[in-house]
C-alpha cells in the first residue's frame, strides 16, 4: 500500500494510475483547486484585516485576534484541504470511478458558523463590559 | 447524407465526442477559462500582498512578488501537477506571514502607545 506521502505528492499516485483522462475534465478540476486556492486568500484577507483594521472591542483586548487569527489559519488548512481534493479527484477520473464526495463546503460551512459564533459572543463581551 | 440548414462533419475533424483519440478531443475554451482562473489567483496574491504592505514592507512586499510567479507558474503546464503543490505551499507560507504580521505588529504598536 502507497505511503500517504506518495499518495499525496505530485509524483505519486496521480500521475502513475490509471489513463489520462478527458483534458476538459483536468481543466475543470484544476479551476475548482484554483477557486478554492482564492478563498483560501480571501479567508487570510478577511483575518488580516479583521485584526489591523478594526477598533478593539471595548472590553475584550483580544477581540480582534479571536476572530482574525482562526480565518488565517482556516484559510491555510483550506489551501492543503484543496491540494489533497484535487489529487482525489484527479485519481479518480485516471481510473474512471466517481468523483469522491467533497469535504471542503461541509468545512468552510462548519468555519464560518463557528466565526459567526464567535464574533456574537466578543460582541456581547463588548457590550455587557 | 447530410440535414437541412446544418453543415456536414468535416471528415479531418471529427467531433470530440465521436473520438477515442485522446490527443483529438477538442477543449474547447477550458484551456482559456483554466489561463483566466491562473489570473484571478496571481490577482488575488496581489490583493492580500497589497493589504500586508500597509501594515509591513517585507512581508508584503514577498507575497506582492508571489503575484506574478503565480501567473508564470500557471502557465508551465510541463510542470504537471507540481504547480498545485507549488500553489498550496506558497498559500501556507502566505498565511504564516499573515499570522506573524498581525501578531507581531499587533503586539509592537501597544508597545508602542503604552
Amino acid at each position: 500500500m502507497a505511503s500517504s506521502w506518495h499518495w499525496i505528492s505530485p509524483r505519486g499516485a496521480v500521475q502513475e494510475e490509471g489513463t489520462e483522462p478527458d483534458p476538459r475534465f483536468t481543466f475543470a478540476n484544476e479551476r475548482t483547486f484554483l477557486a478554492w486556492s482564492r478563498t483560501a486568500l480571501a479567508l487570510i484577507v478577511a483575518g488580516l484585516g479583521i485584526v489591523q483594521l478594526l477598533p478593539p472591542f471595548p472590553g475584550v483586548p483580544a477581540g480582534r485576534h479571536l476572530l482574525g487569527v482562526p480565518l488565517i489559519v482556516l484559510g491555510a488548512v483550506l489551501a492543503v484541504v484543496a491540494y489533497i481534493e484535487w489529487v482525489r479527484n484527479q485519481r479518480a477520473l485516471r481510473t474512471g470511478q466517481p468523483l469522491p464526495h467533497s469535504v471542503m463546503p461541509w468545512l468552510l460551512a462548519a468555519m464560518i458558523t463557528l466565526m459567526a459564533v464567535i464574533a456574537a459572543v466578543v460582541l456581547l463581551m463588548s457590550a455587557i463590559r | 447524407m447530410t440535414t437541412p440548414g446544418i453543415p456536414p462533419n468535416d471528415p479531418a475533424k471529427p467531433a470530440a465526442t465521436d473520438v477515442d483519440d485522446l490527443d483529438e478531443r477538442d477543449p474547447g475554451l477550458a484551456l482559456e477559462r483554466t489561463s483566466l482562473a491562473w489570473t484571478r489567483t496571481a490577482i488575488s496574491f496581489a490583493a492580500l500582498g497589497g493589504v500586508v504592505l500597509k501594515v509591513s514592507v517585507f512581508p508584503g512586499l514577498i507575497i506582492v512578488l508571489m503575484a506574478p510567479l503565480v501567473w508564470w507558474v500557471g502557465g508551465l503546464r510541463k510542470l504537471g501537477a507540481h504547480r498545485y503543490w507549488l500553489i498550496t505551499v506558497a498559500i501556507v507560507l502566505v498565511a504564516i506571514l499573515s499570522l506573524l504580521v498581525a501578531l507581531i505588529s499587533h503586539g509592537a504598536s501597544r508597545a508602542l502607545h503604552s
